[in-house]
């Protein structure tokens, strides 16, 4: 149907625990006149927590759309466990197992949380009927959101709620355990706790460490929570005006010098920053 | 949401709010009995004898509303996808045109059937094409084809109405099932089913109501919307095809200029049913619902003496207030939610 995406992922898993998920090489990405990102390069390790802070309008959150698909780079590569990838849409970083929560979520209000949770990934009836006519097997999605969610100590109201009737935290909840059941390689969040009071970001910050610890999953945050971000990230990867600033590490920075990167009131030198 | 849950149930219904809800619900259904119970008293009143309330008028009724029921079933996939299809009433001319044409040079009544539906369906399929891959909003590419479709029957027909063809096509859509049953009434009936069974448990139906929530969110989860909008007109185009042949067999003939306004009473029926314009909502009974009022306008017009310039007037303003109240209570679930 497609042609090929990226090289056969499979063959190229090194063995090493510190397997890299994602190489971003040299990423560069106009609008127009607008500089959006200046060649960005750095890697992320499987089961690890990179956050992406900056300024507003610093290109957080158009690198994660690169990453995702929704836009293609100017310039420059990105590789999935080895393999050159060259997404042309959404699709296409969904099937190599990279999820997505958007800043605005991107859920359908209407439809309730086993349809988002299976929008584009529908389970069919087995029966003629559900591959002549595409029917639902909304009871078996149903049945595993609810398995899936409750597993990663999301807690959701009636499974046939529509997700327009949900509260901030709730929806955030729903973003997130889509994003985690379909996300094989890498998960990406935009703001995941931007519009959540204080017990609902800890419930998302616990969810995520969680994820990794127990589960080895790799993600990509942004977030403009220094405490936060100081606390979940093993890596913390700065962005100023569309430019690589910095790449700290957790155990050798405090808030206070992510801050100073962030504002320009500190700055590395590119060689001391790039990784190995 | 803790107040509502901790408001007792007796008062639920005092809010403006919640009134508006289950107006904006059920209300369809309210206005149809009212309807039915008001004309009942009325045009005996006005005329000294039941004419509206007898099996006859009806059936008539509802054979009479089952020409714009059809067309308004595919007109609440589009609008509930967000968008909308003008060119309706110039697609059941074109068909009707073809149809005849096509039996009129001795093909038989299922050929006929078959040409009605394949020109429906091609017309929907350009309509889509427009708007998926040269990228019309679709007013604007389906008054364009409005223009098209109908310059088109008329060159065709040379504008002049098409006889002559086998009755037998004629005699099959006027069969009478059940006892008195029109045929028409049991294809709509069917039809409605089916386009339930399609909104409500298809994989198709959910794409239609997502991407008339948010194309963006549908785009990122990786569906192509290209191909489903393609799919949601082409739909629409095959029931106004269908309507095309019911309406060429009631005549007796296709008329090159029949079908004029016909948008105007598909969108109606579809947004009083309660299909909101702005997408991501549809309801097929409210459709039907709405299709059978505008019917029963109609036929209370007539039955009522009150000359016929009227009737565009009401269906008019029927549409006005049916998207007023859907943009006020939206407004009240905003200040609400
Ligand atoms: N689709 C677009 N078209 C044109 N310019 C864009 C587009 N998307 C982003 N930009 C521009 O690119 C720059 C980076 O925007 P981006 O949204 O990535 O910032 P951000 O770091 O996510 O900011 P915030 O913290 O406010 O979310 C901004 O100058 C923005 O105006
Ligand atoms: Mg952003």
């Amino acid at each position: 149907m497609r042609s090929p995406l990226c090289e056969d992922i499979g063959s190229m898993v090194r063995q090493d625990d510190r397997a890299v998920i994602l190489e971003i090489d040299n990423v560069t990405k106009a609008f127009g006149a607008v500089q959006a990102l200046q060649s960005i390069s750095f890697n992320v390790y499987k089961g690890e927590i990179v956050a992406l802070v900056g300024d507003n309008g610093a290109g957080k959150s158009t690198l994660i759309k690169i990453i995702a698909g929704v836009h293609t780079p100017t310039s420059g590569t990105l590789r999935v466990r080895g393999a050159l990838c060259d997404f042309k849409t959404p699709a296409d970083a969904l099937q190599v197992g990279i999820e997505t929560v958007y800043q605005d979520l991107a859920l359908i209000d209407p439809l309730d949380v086993a349809d988002n949770v299976y929008l584009g990934r529908e389970v069919l009836k087995k029966s003629w009927l559900g591959r002549v006519f595409g029917v639902l097997d909304r009871t078996q999605m149903r049945r595993a959101t609810g398995e899936a969610l409750s597993q990663l100590h999301i807690k959701i109201p009636a499974p046939t709620m529509p997700v327009s009737r949900m509260s901030g935290g709730q929806r955030q909840a729903v973003a997130i355990g889509r994003a985690v059941t379909w996300g094989r390689q890498l998960i990406l969040l935009d703001e995941p706790t931007a519009a959540l009071g204080v017990e609902e970001t800890e419930q998302v910050l616990l969810t995520i460490e969680k994820l990794r610890d127990e589960y080895g999953m790799t993600f990509i945050v942004i977030s403009h929570n220094m405490q936060n971000v100081h606390r979940i990230a093993d890596r913390i990867i700065v962005l100023r005006q569309g430019k690589h600033a910095a790449t700290l590490d957790k155990y050798a920075t405090t808030p206070e010098e992510i801050v100073a990167y962030i504002t320009g009131a500190k700055a590395q030198t590119y060689e001391s920053h790039k990784d190995g | 949401m803790a107040d509502g849950s901790l408001t007792p149930a007796r008062s639920v219904m005092k809010t403006p709010q919640a009134w508006i809800n289950w107006l904006s619900k059920y209300g369809i259904f309210l206005l149809l009995v009212v309807l039915v119970v008001a004309l009942s008293i009325i045009t005996p009143l006005v005329r000294g004898e039941q004419y509206f309330l007898t099996p006859r008028n009806l059936t008539q009724v509802m054979l009479q509303g089952s020409i714009n029921g059809i067309i308004a079933l595919g007109m609440t996939f589009i609008i509930t996808s967000g968008g909308i299809d003008l060119s309706v009433g110039s697609i059941v001319a074109l068909a009707g045109v073809i149809a005849a044409s096509v039996m009129a040079l001795g093909s038989g009544p299922w050929i006929g059937l078959l040409a009605a539906v394949a020109t429906g369906m091609l017309c929907g399929l350009f309509n889509g094409f427009l708007i998926t891959r040269i990228k019309l909003q679709p007013f604007i590419a389906t008054l364009g084809t409005m223009g098209i479709f109908r310059g088109l029957t008329l060159i065709l027909s040379d504008g002049r109405p098409i006889y002559g063809f086998d009755s037998a096509f004629v005699d099959i859509f006027s069969q009478r099932v059940f006892g008195e049953i029109p045929l028409p009434v049991i294809v709509v009936a069917l039809l409605a089913v089916i386009c339930w069974l399609v909104l409500a448990k298809t994989r198709f139906g959910k794409y239609v109501i997502a991407i008339g929530s948010s194309e963006e969110s549908v785009m990122r989860a990786g569906i192509s919307i290209r191909r489903y909008k393609l799919g949601i007109y082409t739909f629409g185009g095959v029931l106004t095809g269908i309507s095309a042949a019911l309406l060429t067999a009631r005549l007796s003939s296709a008329d090159p200029t029949s079908g004029t306004m016909f948008e105007l009473d598909a969108i109606a029926a579809t947004v009083m049913g309660g299909t909101s314009l702005s997408g991501g909502e549809g309801t097929i009974a409210g459709t039907i619902v709405g299709a059978l009022i505008i019917s029963i306008i109609r036929n209370a017009l007539n039955i009522l003496n009150i000359p016929s310039f009227w009737q565009q007037f009401v269906i008019g303003a029927v549409i006005i207030v049916a998207v007023a109240l859907d943009q006020v209570r939206r407004r009240y679930a905003q200040r609400v939610g």
